[in-house]
């Protein structure tokens, strides 16, 4: 430990302390305390209506979890373990290829970037209303394109079987530029000793990917892949705007904000659900990053 | 000549790959909702998918009016600003002695603060604590609530430590005091990590729907995003009033977006490289002894 040159002799053992005083107990009342009473409140009953008593009720939502609601908790971990994998999978692939698309400097290429990059800077309000729009049934563009494909009509965010997927890809379209930069910044950083060498050997375009780009990749995808998966697992804000959780895009964040914030509004059962979100994500998180860094350690 | 004929046709065609793909898909559905809010509501419902004909304007004054946006710009650029600068300052207050290790347990109050990151999200005792302490449906209470959530400070320690102890050292034998100092020479000194982050947490703020959502009941306290997510559920079926509000919500970002797209896309591709660091070694802040 270090001493601290300003002040005087008796200011010292204080000056370092005063100075993260406001934001440590900013942080601790609006973010470590409600962060860690979610588990508190996730063992009791309370409506949440101002006069009304909270109950302490022990494991009474985790047990409704598993019975009375179970139809609906394991149909939303099911759509969020669909929602995660299909972002992620789907973002991963996408962004790498835009990657490996614009990774030099061309002419032209600075706006192409800056463009995927910006639906990032939208509100999710904006995206909301833009592709419901677009996927109005009666008035939006992708109607007459799908009844042109496929002859028949689609109901697209109405529709049981499509409504999931359609928030999947409005959530890539909105996020890939992110996982794109990344792969950029990655890109960059490979020596093009590595490639000389590739094509004076032969090797083709396939054979460069697979055995010196992909390798080489590995740090960013990890980052690419953990922090799409894990941003993904409590993301709702986008659904509420486009579904409002309906036609099967209820996740457990979205189930959770109905529970808590809905016509019934009950604050420890979606404080359970809460919780129940971060253990998948602990769960999802842990396992990712033992796969992808012990790939990694491989190389 | 045929070898310089078949390279420029590769490029062209890369070029023109490229060009549709981030055209067509990224840029295209923001024109089309764009068109549509010049046509009026009779045209939309002729010709959704055509050009306007008549180009009308008023969409825009009608939307300005009944949705009441420009109380709720003010509002946003409030909620934007004051807690992005308040959580800037604070940041750098609280990276400075942690980053110089000034504490007995520095080091683990720092991975303390990462590893509160994960926990599980607050939102309800949030809500409960909000209507218990006045916070909730309050302007004021609000900006507290976002100001002091204060994370984002993780890059300033790792920022702070290339600043050298030696200038600490000189400039406090120089009688310079410690606010001073943090004002007048770390501050300066972290200018771009504090543009970079200062630009996202003001998107960040601009955008956030779900606490103004939760926290935020007044209509008169609402943020435009917020706004425009009522407006479009009141005039759902009016596309063309509806894409107007959405413009006109989208247009300042934009704006922001157009002036510092460079500075965020770099920022990205720098915070990418220092965070693939940081996932990757996981290594604990140093410590001099």
């Amino acid at each position: 430990m270090s001493t601290i040159p300003f002040g005087t002799k008796r200011t010292r053992r204080w000056l370092p302390w005063a100075s993260i005083a406001v934001p440590t107990i900013g942080w601790l009342v609006f973010g470590l305390f409600p962060s860690v009473s979610t588990v508190f409140f996730s063992f009791t009953e309370y409506s949440g209506f101002p006069g009304t008593p909270l109950h302490f009720c022990g494991l009474c939502n985790y047990h409704n979890a598993f019975n009375s609601s179970w139809t609906d908790f394991s149909t939303s971990v099911t759509v969020t373990l669909k929602y995660v994998a299909g972002v992620t999978i789907l973002q991963i692939t996408i962004g790498l290829g835009l990657a490996l698309l614009l990774r030099h400097r061309r002419r032209g290429f600075g706006f192409y970037r800056a463009l995927i990059f910006m639906p990032q800077v939208f509100s999710v309000t904006i995206v909301g209303v833009l592709f419901s729009l677009v996927f109005d049934p009666q008035n939006g563009p992708a109607e007459p394109m799908y009844h042109g494909l496929f002859g028949s009509t689609s109901a697209f965010l109405g529709d049981q079987t499509w409504a999931l997927w359609l928030v999947i890809m409005i959530n890539v379209w909105m996020f890939a530029g992110y996982t794109m930069l990344v792969y950029i910044a990655a890109l960059r950083r490979i020596p093009p000793e590595l490639y000389e060498a590739a094509s004076l050997d032969g090797a083709g375009r396939f054979r460069t990917f697979r055995h010196i780009t992909w390798p080489l990749l590995a740090n960013a995808t990890t980052v690419n892949v953990f922090l799409t998966a894990m941003g993904c697992v409590g993301e709702f804000a986008l659904i509420r705007v486009l579904t409002d959780g309906h036609y099967g895009t209820k996740t457990l964040g979205m189930y959770m904000f109905d529970t808590a914030f809905g016509v019934n509004p009950s604050l420890g059962y979606g404080s359970m659900l809460a919780v129940a979100q971060f253990l998948i994500t602990l769960v999802i998180g842990s396992v990712l990053l033992f796969f992808l860094r012990r790939r990694e350690v491989t190389l | 000549m045929s070898l310089r004929l078949r390279e420029m046709t590769r490029t062209g065609g890369l070029q023109l790959v490229c060009l549709v793909i981030s055209v067509g898909f990224f840029a295209l559905p923001l024109i089309y909702l764009a068109l549509q809010a010049f046509k009026t509501n009779n045209e939309f419902l002729n010709d959704p998918t055509g050009l306007p004909h008549s180009w009308t304007m008023s969409n825009f004054s009608d939307a300005w009016t009944e949705g009441d946006f420009s109380s709720e710009m003010v509002n946003s650029l409030l909620y934007a600003i004051v807690p992005d600068v308040i959580t800037l300052i604070l940041g750098v207050f609280l990276a400075f002695p942690i980053s110089r290790g000034w504490f007995k347990h520095s080091n683990a109050l720092y991975g303390f603060f990462v590893f509160s990151g994960f926990l599980p999200a607050g939102l309800i005792p949030l809500f409960i604590e909000a209507q218990k302490i006045g916070t909730y449906n309050s302007r004021i209470g609000y900006l507290i609530m976002t100001s002091l959530t204060g994370a984002g400070f993780f890059f300033f320690v790792g920022y702070i430590k290339t600043i050298p102890r030696e200038m600490d050292e000189a400039a406090a034998l120089d009688g310079c005091g410690y606010i001073r100092y943090i004002f007048t020479m770390i501050i300066p000194q972290m200018k771009p990590a504090l543009a970079t982050f200062g630009i996202f947490g003001f998107v960040a703020g601009w955008n956030n729907l779900i606490l103004p959502l939760v926290m935020l009941n007044d209509q008169s306290l609402w943020p435009v995003t917020r706004g425009l997510f009522s407006f479009f559920g009141q005039y759902s079926s009016q596309w063309p009033l509806v894409s107007a509000a959405t413009i006109i919500v989208a247009l300042p970002i934009l704006a922001v977006f157009a002036i510092l797209q460079r500075n965020l896309v770099e920022g990205v591709a720098g915070g990418a490289a220092a965070g693939s660091r940081g996932v990757n070694t996981a290594q604990p802040v140093e410590n001099n002894e």
